[in-house]
C-alpha cells in the first residue's frame, strides 16, 4: 500500500481502481447473458398473432369488472373458503407438535435419526407448492374440500414446525434450570419451563399461517378442491368474466378481513 | 454429622476447563456459608454439583445422609426438593405469573395430571400466597413475572425457593444482578426467612462486603480448588489476597464496612 501522508486518506482497500473494474465487469456480463437469454424467452415465446389490440384488450377489462348480483351466490363458497383455511390451519398445528419436536435440536430424542427425518418433513412442506399437494389429495381423495384442507395442512405445517423447533432451540435455558432444581421431571420442566417461553410465537405464528391458507385456500378450488376457486374456474371457462370478476373481488374482501382480524389479535397477543 | 458434606469433587469440562479439583466441604446445621472466590474460581459449578444441575464427574456430595451422587434419576429428583436454589439472573418464567412462579416450587413433588392441567392443591396455594406476603410481594401475585423490578424478581425467586419446603438453600450469586442497596435487602431476607425455617444457607458470591456481612463461615475457592475455611471473623487482609490471589484495592476493612 501507498504510504499515506494523511491517514484520512487512506483508500478503502476493497476499492482500489482495478478491483473496481472487474467487479463492474462481471455485472455487465451477467446483465448481458439474462438480456439475451430473455430476448429468446420473450420475442419468440410470445404469440404475436394473436394479441389482441388495444381496445380488445381494454374491452377484455372491462367485461371483467365484477358483476354484483353474482355475489350472493357465492357467500357461501367464499365461507367454505375460509373453513377450510381454518381448518387446513388447525391441523397443521396440530402437526407441528411433533414434527417439531423432533426438529429441535434440544429436544430431538437422536440427532442421527429423529433430527432428519423432523428436518426433512419441514423441508418437504415448505418446498412443495400448496397447489402439488392438492393434485395429490384430489386424484387419491376425489373433489371437494377435504383434499383441499389437507393440501393446507400439509403446506403450513412446515412453516409451524420450522418456527416452533427454532423458538424451542433458543429458549432462556435459565427457567429450565431453576424447574429442574425443584425436583420437576420432564414434563413439568417442558411445560412451565418451555412452553410458557414458546406458545405466545407459537400462537402468533398459527394466526399468521392462517392468514396465508385463506390466500391459498381461494386457489385451491381452481384444481377440484372446494371453495370459491372452484366457482372462480367455472365461470371463466364460461366465458362469464363478469362473475369471475365477483368471486376475485370477494377473495379480496375475505383476505383483507381475514387480515385484519388476524393483525388485531396478533397485536393483543403480543402486548397481552 | 454436618447436614452437607461435600468430599473430594471433581469436574472437568468438555471444554477441558478444570472447574473443581477436588473440593472438600461441610456444612452445618443452621450455618450461613460464603463462597467467595472470583469469577472462574468454580462457586456456580461448586453450588450445581451439589443438586446435580451438573453431574460431577467423581466426589461425593452426601446431603442429611443421603448420597446425592450416587442416586438414579427418580430419588435425584425427590432429592432435589429439599435443595431450594436462588439464582444470579432469578430464572423465572417470565410470561407465567408471580404466584404461578412460587407454586412452580412444588413441581417436584405435584403429580403428572396436577402439572398438566395446572391445577395446584389448595393448601400450596394457600402457602405459596403466605409466602409471597413474607417475601414481600403480596401486592403483585397476579402480575406477570416480567413486569417486576430486578428486586422484587429476585424475591420471587427466594419465595420459589421456600415453596420447596427445602433442607438447604443454595444461592447462587443473588446479589450480582442487582445495585448494592437492593442486593443488601435480598440478602438480608435471605438469612432472615433461613433463620427463621432452621435452613443452612450456602451462597456463593465474590463481593467481600457481603460475604462479611452476612455469613457466619467462609470458604474461598481459587481455579476449583479450596484455599480458605474459617470462621468469617478471621478473614484478614492476608487470606483475602491468598483467595483473590492479590490484593483488592483500599484496605479490607475499609471494603467490609
Amino acid at each position: 500500500m501507498m504510504p499515506a501522508a494523511n491517514p484520512t486518506l487512506i483508500q478503502n482497500p476493497l476499492r482500489q481502481p482495478a478491483d473496481l473494474l472487474r467487479r463492474y465487469t462481471i455485472y455487465a456480463v451477467i446483465v448481458a447473458v439474462i438480456l439475451a437469454m430473455s430476448v429468446h424467452l420473450l420475442v419468440y415465446g410470445t404469440d404475436w398473432s394473436r394479441m389482441g389490440s388495444p381496445s380488445e384488450i381494454a374491452e377484455t377489462a372491462i367485461s371483467l369488472l365484477p358483476n354484483l348480483n353474482f355475489i350472493p351466490k357465492i357467500v357461501s363458497p367464499l365461507l367454505d373458503t375460509a373453513l377450510m383455511a381454518f381448518w387446513g390451519t388447525l391441523l397443521a398445528v396440530v402437526m407441528s407438535v411433533p414434527v417439531s419436536y423432533l426438529a429441535a435440536a434440544t429436544t430431538t430424542p437422536s440427532m442421527i435419526f429423529t433430527f432428519p427425518i423432523g428436518r426433512g418433513l419441514i423441508v418437504l412442506s415448505r418446498s412443495t407448492h400448496e397447489i402439488i399437494f392438492a393434485l395429490i389429495f384430489v386424484a387419491t381423495l376425489g373433489l371437494g374440500p377435504l383434499p383441499g384442507i389437507l393440501a393446507l395442512a400439509c403446506r403450513s405445517v412446515g412453516f409451524m414446525s420450522k418456527t416452533t423447533a427454532e423458538a424451542m432451540e433458543n429458549v432462556d435455558r435459565g427457567p429450565i434450570e431453576a424447574i429442574a432444581a425443584t425436583g420437576a421431571g420432564p414434563t413439568a420442566r417442558f411445560l412451565f419451563g418451555v412452553v410458557p417461553q414458546v406458545f405466545p410465537m407459537f400462537l402468533g405464528n398459527a394466526i399468521f399461517a392462517f392468514d396465508a391458507n385463506v390466500r391459498r385456500a381461494a386457489i385451491l378450488g381452481m384444481v377440484g378442491a372446494g371453495g370459491i376457486g372452484l366457482h372462480f374456474s367455472e365461470q371463466m371457462k364460461s366465458y362469464n368474466y363478469g362473475n369471475a370478476g365477483a368471486c376475485v373481488l370477494a377473495v379480496v374482501i375475505l383476505v383483507v378481513v381475514g387480515e385484519i382480524v388476524s393483525n388485531r389479535i396478533r397485536t393483543k397477543l403480543i402486548s397481552g | 454429622m454436618a447436614l452437607l458434606e461435600v468430599n473430594n469433587l471433581r469436574k472437568t469440562f468438555p471444554t477441558g476447563e478444570k472447574a473443581l479439583n477436588g473440593v472438600d466441604l461441610s456444612v452445618e446445621k443452621r450455618e450461613i456459608v460464603a463462597l467467595l472466590g472470583l469469577s472462574g474460581s468454580g462457586k456456580s459449578t461448586l453450588l450445581r454439583c451439589i443438586n446435580r444441575l451438573v453431574d460431577p464427574d467423581s466426589g461425593q456430595v452426601v446431603l442429611d445422609s443421603t448420597d446425592i451422587t450416587s442416586l438414579g434419576k427418580h430419588d435425584l429428583r425427590k432429592a432435589r426438593v429439599q435443595m431450594g436454589m436462588i439464582f444470579q439472573e432469578f430464572n423465572l418464567v417470565n410470561r407465567l405469573s408471580v404466584i404461578e412462579n412460587v407454586l412452580s416450587g412444588t413441581l417436584g413433588v405435584t403429580s403428572l395430571w396436577r402439572t398438566i392441567t395446572r391445577a395446584f392443591k389448595k393448601d400450596d396455594i394457600q402457602r405459596a400466597i403466605e409466602l409471597c406476603s413474607r417475601v414481600g410481594i403480596a401486592d403483585h401475585i397476579a402480575k406477570r413475572a416480567d413486569q417486576l423490578s430486578g428486586g422484587q424478581r429476585q424475591r420471587v425467586g427466594i419465595a420459589r425457593a421456600l415453596m420447596q419446603n427445602p433442607k438447604l438453600l443454595l444461592v447462587d450469586e443473588p446479589t450480582s444482578s442487582l445495585d448494592p442497596k437492593i442486593g443488601a435487602e435480598v440478602m438480608e431476607l435471605v438469612c432472615e426467612v433461613a433463620d427463621e425455617r432452621n435452613i443452612p444457607v450456602l451462597f456463593s458470591v465474590h463481593d467481600l462486603g457481603i460475604a462479611r456481612t452476612y455469613s457466619q463461615r467462609i470458604i474461598g475457592l481459587q481455579q476449583g480448588e479450596k484455599v480458605f475455611d474459617e470462621q468469617t471473623s478471621a478473614l484478614d487482609a492476608n487470606s483475602i489476597e491468598h483467595i483473590y490471589g492479590f490484593a483488592p484495592n483500599g484496605s479490607p476493612a475499609s471494603v467490609a464496612h
